[in-house]
């Protein structure tokens, strides 16, 4: 995955720079730098930089299958960085077993929400990614389940549609 | 001078003590307390997350606010490190190496009070440096150029990356693509529009809040998922400080005297250097705690030198951050680059005139800093059976508040879906950020900098006639070149010292 996330990089940064540099000028009538001038620089530093991080990914991930081991746990940063400094193993700071599926599912359901937002209201669209959240990890508690996803949601319509004013969209229903 | 400082602070004062700024000021830290709680989620996220929630408040109540949860979150992380060897956020990390061997002999009480403590110096100790220098600094760099202006941007991002372990080239491309989002919208010199595909809502630009909230936010919260935090029970700890054994002893405050101020010195130093803030602060602080005792054998068998030297250090760092932001309108990480681009989002001109032209706000935040410290305190020791309690929810039951926060929060800022989906997408990116080793702090703080950091290339750029000689012609520049060379070429340079050393000692072991 690490080496496609680094393809994906390097892909945006061609079409970053490519599109800039065919909708934007570079240099004005009087030679001065144009809005096109900083992004292609950017632009170029990014393809540059996202060419050598690709070749580094991959080539661990050769090196990885030469020697039938995988990095099962992507440290990450701040916590390489303390583990290094400090002389410990990183996986006692960050580690563990992955749970990649857990994370797909609940990004697609944080997508739902944001998509039913506009549909059903904010108020609703809470509610429902409450009960479908709580019921998919914890289905041993039931009520508690359905007391939390009336009153947290409830909580925070309270919060920012009546006290901090804040325009929320309303369901076909009005609230 | 002093009577100037003194003048300034009661003006500070007279705004922070108000009731309105005293009541955000306890909630911001309370809040900030149990955010520092919950591992994974430190500062920036705990910011960027709740910003939304300040929008109805006046700019000063408001940073002030966020200000509490800023420093909250640091007395609240080493909680967690001490009870259950578990960090809230990297910046407690160091704290896990002797607070929790002391809660295991049976001193969780001292651990607390003396961290509670600790942090309570250092970041006193912070707050009355920030008072002195601040104004100075700003002083200082009202004189500056653009040329200087960029070198310090380009010298924070350069710090920021090259603090990052093994992922210094991760970092630099975190920073470049936090610079990419940054130019979408109408270009500053020519008013040209860039990267907005006809879309009306990105003409102003990717709003920060909503890059900020998912980056911190949701990739941080999927990151979480992913080690399994939502399907580890809850920590059932009880606590009381009416137990004997709850306080200190004498002989912990005797040993560690000095203490408090080493660590405090060396946190204000290295959170006022852009990129390097409270975790590297915390881990140099125990390290030179322990060069420095005369029994380093005890160290990580619960010394409560061990746990003061980082606590000073990490909360001084705190402080000393927001030197550069506050004097600079340059912030050196993730939680105050959250904060400036609060700054900006209340219409405030970041910069060495930010203390000129709004002497309240300034003073304001410095003043709250002294009263939160004394707020915090409080809460951290006699709170701290209530904080405890915190731990009983299980994670799952918090996925949910983070979820709703970050989405209605988005969404509120300018009731815009296409910025709600930003959220979606900055949380998904975040999320691989972090997994793979780049840097969202990185990217956030190009992201606030970036327009200043073209504006500002491209000034010295004209001046000095595309040659841009500007960066060494101008003695400030000069010296900031030299130090932007030395940023880049250290890690080369240490790396080569290694080698030459290594070999020579290959060579000497082969000899004898």
């Amino acid at each position: 995955m690490k080496k496609w996330f680094a393809g994906g990089l390097l892909l945006v940064a061609v079409g970053y720079t490519i599109y800039g540099g065919s909708t934007l000028m570079l240099y004005t009538q009087s030679g001065r730098p144009a809005a096109g001038f900083f992004p292609l620089m950017i632009g170029l530093l990014l393809i540059v930089s996202c060419s050598v991080n690709l070749w580094f990914d991959v080539r661990e991930w050769l090196q990885e299958r030469a020697s039938g081991s995988g990095h099962a746990h992507q440290p990450e940063p701040a916590a390489e960085g303390t583990a290094e400094a400090l002389g410990l193993d990183t996986h006692t700071i960050d580690g563990g077993q992955e749970h990649a599926r857990d994370v797909v599912i609940v990004f697609a359901y944080i997508c739902g929400f944001v998509a039913a937002l506009k549909v059903v209201g904010a108020l609703l669209a809470m509610i429902a990614f409450m009960l479908v959240f709580l019921f998919t990890f914890d289905r041993s508690r039931p009520v508690t389940n359905i007391i939390y996803s009336l009153a947290l949601p409830g909580f925070l319509y309270w919060l920012f549609k009546i006290l901090l004013n804040a325009s929320l969209p309303l369901s076909p229903l009005g609230f | 001078m002093f009577s100037e400082v003194i003048s300034n602070l009661s003006l500070g004062l007279s705004i922070a003590a108000s009731p309105e700024g005293l009541l955000f000021l306890l909630l911001g830290a309370f809040v900030g307390m149990i955010v520092g709680l919950f591992p994974g989620f430190g500062p920036a996220a705990g910011i960027a997350v709740l910003l939304p929630l300040t929008f109805g408040l006046d700019p000063t109540t408001a940073i002030i606010m966020l200000a509490g949860i800023y420093y909250g979150s640091m007395y609240g992380g080493t909680i967690t490190s001490i009870l259950i060897n578990t960090p809230g956020e990297s910046a407690t990390v160091a704290s896990t190496l002797d607070g929790y061997p002391l809660a295991q002999k049976g001193r969780a009480g001292p651990a607390l009070v003396m961290q509670a403590i600790a942090s309570f110096f250092g970041g006193t100790i912070g707050v009355l440096l920030i008072t002195a220098l601040a104004p100075s600094l700003a002083n200082f760099a009202s004189k500056f150029g653009p040329s200087e202006y960029f070198l310090i941007i380009a010298i924070g991002l350069l710090m920021l990356t090259t603090m990052m372990g093994d992922n210094k080239f991760k970092g630099f491309i975190s920073a470049l693509i936090g610079f990419a989002v940054g130019s979408v919208g109408v270009d500053v010199m020519s008013g040209q529009q860039r990267f907005t595909f006809g879309s009306p809502e990105l003409i102003g630009g990717v709003y920060f809040v909503a890059v900020a909230i998912g980056l911190f936010g949701i990739g941080e919260l999927l990151h979480c998922i992913l080690n399994g935090q939502h399907r580890q029970p809850a920590e059932k700890l009880r606590i009381s400080f009416r137990d004997k054994e709850f306080w200190p002893t004498r002989k912990d405050f005797a040993e560690s005297k000095f203490t408090f101020l080493r660590g405090s010195a060396i946190g204000f130093l290295a959170g006022v250097l852009p990129g390097s803030g409270a975790t590297l602060g915390s881990i140099i602080g125990y390290s030179v705690e322990k060069k420095v005792a005369k029994d380093p054998e005890n160290f990580g068998r619960g010394e409560m030198r061990g746990l003061v030297a980082p606590e000073a250090a990490n909360n001084a760092a705190s402080a000393g951050a927001m030197v550069p932001l506050l004097s600079l309108g340059i912030p050196g990480s993730g939680a105050t680059a959250v904060l400036l681009g609060a700054f900006m989002m209340w219409g405030l001109q970041p910069g060495p005139l930010l203390i000129v032209n709004d002497p309240e706000f300034v003073w304001g935040l410095i003043a709250s800093m002294y009263l939160g410290n004394m707020i915090l305190i409080a809460l951290s020791i006699f709170a701290i059976p209530l904080f405890v309690k915190f731990l009983d929810i299980p994670y799952l039951h918090v996925v949910p508040v983070i979820v709703l926060l970050c989405v209605i929060g988005a969404f509120a800022i300018n009731a815009s879906i296409v910025e709600t989906w930003i959220l979606v997408v900055s949380g998904a990116v975040g999320f691989a950020m972090k997994k793979f080793g780049y840097s969202p702090a990185a990217t956030v703080l190009a992201l606030v900098l970036g327009s200043m950091a073209e504006e500002t290339f491209l000034q010295s750029y004209i001046i000095s006639q595309g040659t841009l000689s500007v960066f060494w012609e101008r003695p400030v520049s000069l010296i900031l070149s030299i130090i932007l060379l030395c940023v880049v070429l250290a890690p080369f340079g240490l790396k080569l010292a290694q080698r030459v050393f290594g070999k020579t000692e290959k060579h000497l072991a082969h000899q004898k």
